[in-house]
């Protein structure tokens, strides 16, 4: 890697002058580091951020979970009151990369990581997402890629937090330009959706500072389908919540991973969910209402069928 | 003639590595460990371009950087480069950091040229030749017997299919690589290696000087699976930097550089047609096949390996055939020997075709095996392997299992030839009684040091732990390399022949009638000052070759989501005369686990755009995890009268043809192309949305 400076932020607010005009957060390093090993990313200032006061808690008061950035996702797997209260988000920490590597990957590096597209990560490829002109993987080997992007990149998301808190109704709350800027998921990553050098929607300079969670009283779910038992990416993740009763969901909320640069949710198809008796009918009209427009490449049109049974199997256990 | 004692002690019992603590410190010293005084780092600079020719490489700018005090060419003058990851240039530095910088200071002129790196697109006349004066695909080699045409006219089922395996890396979990230090004396290379004498011999060669001027020393390595032969470039090239920076230079390769340029398995791509009588007896077989074995491909390369041609119809008998193989190069790194080379995509193709005539003929699997097999040793593992493994009650008709995630089990036979001869070794009886067996051999990961402990101490009457082992090094007796499941068949043998020799001479010279065990002390003693050397070699009777097993496999699909898990292996292995049961079940084990990433994970995947390889890690190039391993049952056949035989090889063979049919009979439907992942199930079952091709 490129020769850099190495310094430590002792506060949020003095973060961001650190980074100079080439600089990156170093929490983890999971995937910063790897990035920098293959000349990526070569940035001249690592700031480390772990050191920053506060953002390493996890918290609850009656309304709100309060995840700090820096939580590792080891702290969220085993934490006893979120396995309990947010089951989705317990079952995809679980399913992070391998028990070292949860044991050093924070929630907002995870939130945060660039794409794992194999040719983005290629040393000798310069590719669309790299600032290059051709995504190769749109006519190559596209098997682990997109069904849905509103770009020429189809480079899909595959932080499985992401997916968790998309279906939890998280707020992420982003220090910006001095101030504390409120953003869905959705906003997190709508960048992504349309620009294909984006892995998110955060700016240079912009710090995660913590993940919020309501406390509705939801059921949730976490699920994926990998090639290997574990220590492996998704080919697809989905992540559901709701309120039963009665056997009816109301606030019920469905998203998906590795199938579009974002967590990819349709509102309409949470729509069609309120009110109704929770059964396999319905979890499969919903499924086909996520997946409609689904435009496969060579080699990942089985992502549908997979999608859709997950989709109902994320839905259904939700009933358990 | 020479008999192994029918009574033993320690030899076909369960010992211990003798080195396990050692591994497991960490104090085992592995080539990749080795620092000798003033080490550097070396690395290689290698191509970025697919195909291309070379018209300059700058060094000056590399020598430059702070640190660096070597840098070389792999080749003077201009040069034509055929695949990415070919060697262009190497350096030395005190830093690893160094090196990368000097690597991005090194300047290559090249004039990028057209390149083809998937097997269907190189056979096409049209596309760019690999090799300027010949055609890719090479002509094919065809053998004939029998009237075949004749033969499927009076055959009463027919049978065809298409068959696929993909290219395989060996990735070892210790890279290529050597340690070498080159000083007037003479050239010492710490190697990490499965053949110490191929590596001294080679650079010799390489370096224009004489063999007896290079030690070669493998204390420990961790894994070949044939890819570790001789020097390599890599470990020319550390010789030359030594030379030139007149320090040693460690030089190893990074796991992206294992998926580049030191060897593979070659692809397959097989067309077989079989036909038999109405009760199954095979009556004719046709296959024409190609597949990539990289730049170099083509000619037969028969046991040794590297070629894209493999054994057909495998293991089975039949009358009339007509098989026709060729290679196809392609811009990519030259396959190598690989564990069983060309016997697992011959045992996929055969064995899952002889399904698809087992099911047209509504016939079990394994009696169409026993009809058609003619090795009364697989016979009878049949017979054993069926009883163990529950066939009978879990073998169903095709995709017949109620709901989504449906059972299967399937199963597959195996040979391989093995055998050994040549080694020489040394036992040094001390006066205070310590014994040393030295010899030239190394040992692969298969625990040959723990074999020869084993057999010592039971000739000599002692314990395993107080037989000093001492192997890896080409200062003693000459072995040959570990490859072709040959090693323990060859070095047990002579340890044998040394220790039986040697017990002789202390008994004559000391007087003591019987010197083992409990008088082994006081004999020694009788030898005053100066120890007892005494030399022996291979001799035959003691080893044999030529093994046969067979696997079962019991699989679950979820069709659904088209995952597979392996939910167990039987094994039944002849493997003669096993030296230590402990050891001989480990390499099973791992025979299987690697069969497993074959049916399930592994496969390189080039790009055709770019002609990188795309998957040069853990991450995308997967291989079988601890939650991917299922209940692996072994039955070691225990034949003591056929002698040693290796089992390295045989044991990956028919793991995933097995696993395949266990698919198959799953499903109902064929997966005919490894590896099996969840998208080639959902295809084959027909539920995947075609794409945007």
């Amino acid at each position: 890697m490129k020769p850099f400076q190495y310094v430590t932020a002792a506060t949020p607010a003095g973060a961001p002058e650190l980074l100079g005009d080439n600089g990156c957060y170093l929490a983890g390093g999971n995937d910063l580091l790897g990035l920098m090993k293959e000349y990526i990313v070569e940035p001249a200032v690592l700031v480390n951020i772990k050191a920053l006061p506060g953002l390493d808690k996890i918290e609850s008061d009656s309304d709100h979970w309060t995840l700090g950035a820096n939580v590792t996702v080891a702290q969220l797997e085993e934490h006893e009151g979120l396995k309990v209260d947010l089951p989705a988000l317990h079952q995809a920490a679980r399913e992070v990369g391998s028990l070292q590597i949860r044991n050093v990957a924070t929630v907002g590096g995870n939130l945060a990581q660039h794409s794992r597209c194999w040719y983005y990560r290629h040393r000798d490829v310069a590719c669309l997402k790299k600032g290059g002109d051709t995504c190769f993987a749109r006519h190559g080997e596209n098997r682990y890629h997109s069904l849905f992007t509103g770009n020429n990149c189809i480079s899909p998301v595959v932080s499985n937090l992401s997916v968790a808190f998309a279906a939890l109704d998280a707020t992420v709350v982003v220090q910006r330009r001095g101030s504390a800027v409120r953003m869905s998921i959705a906003d997190l990553y709508a960048k992504a959706w349309d620009n294909p050098t984006a892995h998110h929607s955060l700016n240079p300079g912009d710090l995660i500072l913590r993940i919020e969670i309501p406390r509705q009283s939801l059921r949730s779910a976490y699920r994926q389908i990998s090639e290997k038992a574990a220590f492996d990416w998704a080919l697809v993740s989905c992540a559901a919540a709701g309120r039963l009763s009665n056997g009816q969901i109301s606030r019920g909320r469905v998203a998906l991973g590795v199938v579009a640069p974002v967590p990819y949710q349709v509102p309409e198809a949470n729509e069609m969910l309120e009110g109704h008796l929770l059964d396999e009918a319905l979890a499969a009209r919903v499924a086909d209402r996520l997946l409609r427009g689904a435009v496969p490449f060579a080699d990942n049109g089985y992502k549908v069928p997979l999608a859709r049974a997950l989709i109902q199997r994320t839905l259904l256990a939700l009933r358990a | 003639m020479p008999t192994w004692p029918k009574e033993t002690v320690h030899i076909n019992k369960r010992t211990r590595r003798v080195d396990g603590p050692a591994k497991v410190t960490g104090a085992a010293k592995y080539s990749s460990d080795v620092q000798p005084e003033g080490w550097l780092y070396g690395m290689i600079l290698r191509s970025r371009w697919p195909a291309a020719k070379i018209t300059r490489i700058g060094l000056d700018q590399a020598r430059r950087v702070p640190g660096i005090k070597a840098a070389i060419l792999v080749r003077d003058g201009e040069r034509t480069v055929r695949y990415y990851g070919e060697e262009l240039a190497a350096v030395a530095g005190t830093t690893k950091q160094a090196c990368l910088d000097a690597l991005r200071a090194i300047e290559v002129d090249a004039m990028p040229m057209p390149f083809v790196v998937k097997e269907e697109d190189a056979r096409n006349p049209n596309s760019p030749r690999v090799w300027e004066a010949a055609a890719n695909l090479s002509s094919p080699r065809v053998i004939e017997r029998g009237e075949v045409d004749k033969a499927f006219g009076e055959s009463a089922a027919v049978v065809e299919g298409s068959f696929a395996t993909s290219v395989q890396l060996h990735h070892a979990l210790e890279t290529h690589g050597n340690t070498v230090s080159w000083t007037d004396e003479g050239v010492t290379a710490w190697a990490s290696t499965q053949g110490i004498f191929s590596v001294r011999d080679g650079l010799a060669d390489n370096l224009k000087i004489e063999q007896s001027k290079v030690r070669v020393i493998s204390d420990y390595m961790g894994g070949g699976f044939g890819a570790k032969f001789g020097p390599g470039i890599e470990g020319a090239l550390a010789a030359r930097l030594s030379q030139a920076a007149k320090a040693p230079v460690k030089l190893m390769l990074t796991r992206f550089d294992e998926a580049l340029a030191v060897g593979n398995r070659p692809s397959s791509f097989q067309k077989i047609k079989l036909g038999s009588t109405a009760d199954g007896q095979l009556l004719a077989f046709e296959l024409e096949s190609y597949g990539t074995a990289g730049i170099g491909s083509g000619g037969s390369t028969e046991g040794g390996g590297g070629g894209a041609e493999f054994p057909a119809p495998y293991i089975y008998r039949v009358p009339n055939i007509r098989v026709k193989q060729s290679g196809v190069v392609i811009n990519a790194g030259s396959a190598r020997a690989f564990r069983a080379p060309g016997h697992p995509p011959a045992s996929f193709g055969m064995e899952s075709i002889l399904d698809e005539l087992a099911v047209k003929l509504k016939m079990d699997p394994v009696e169409l095996r026993l009809k058609n097999d003619p090795s009364p040793i697989r016979q009878r593992e049949y017979a054993i392997g069926r009883e163990r493994f529950g066939w009978q009650d879990q073998y169903k008709p095709p995709g017949s299992t109620p709901g989504p995630v449906k059972t299967g089990v399937g199963c597959a036979g195996a040979t391989w030839g093995g055998g050994g001869q040549g080694t020489r070794a040394e036992a040094q009886i001390n006066p205070d009684g310590s014994v040393e067996i030295r010899c030239g051999t190394q040992d692969l990961g298969t625990g040959i040091r723990t074999v020869i402990a084993v057999i010592a101490a039971d000739i000599l009457g002692l314990e395993p732990g107080q037989i000093q082992v001492r192997i890896g090094d080409t200062r003693f007796p000459p072995s040959g390399g570990s490859g072709g499941s040959t090693t323990t068949a060859s070095v047990s043998p002579a340890i044998y022949d040394t220790c039986h020799k040697a017990l002789k001479a202390l008994e004559d010279q000391t007087g003591v009638a019987d010197a083992r065990g409990d008088q082994w002390k006081s004999a020694c003693r009788k030898l005053g000052i100066n120890p007892l050397v005494v030399s022996g070699e291979w001799v035959a009777g003691l080893s044999s070759s030529g093994a046969g097993g067979v696997q079962f496999a019991a699989v679950r699909v979820d069709t659904e989501t088209g995952v597979v898990a392996v939910k167990k292996i039987t094994c039944v292995q002849d493997c003669g005369l096993v030296m230590n049961k402990l050891t001989c079940e480990s390499q099973i084990n791992g025979g299987i686990l690697l069969g497993i990433g074959y049916a399930l994970f592994e496969q390189r995947v080039m790009d055709r755009a770019t002609g990188v390889v795309l998957n040069p890690n853990f991450e995308t190039y997967k291989v079988p995890g601890f939650g991917d391993v299922p209940e692996i049952d072994i039955v070691l056949l225990d034949m003591p009268e056929r002698g040693v035989i290796g089992v390295g090889e045989p044991v990956t063979i028919p793991t995933a043809a097995a696993i395949a049919n266990a698919v198959a009979n799953a499903l109902g439907a064929r997966i005919n192309r490894l590896p099996i992942t969840p998208a080639k199930v959902l295809a084959a079952l027909g539920r995947t949305k075609p794409g945007l091709a």
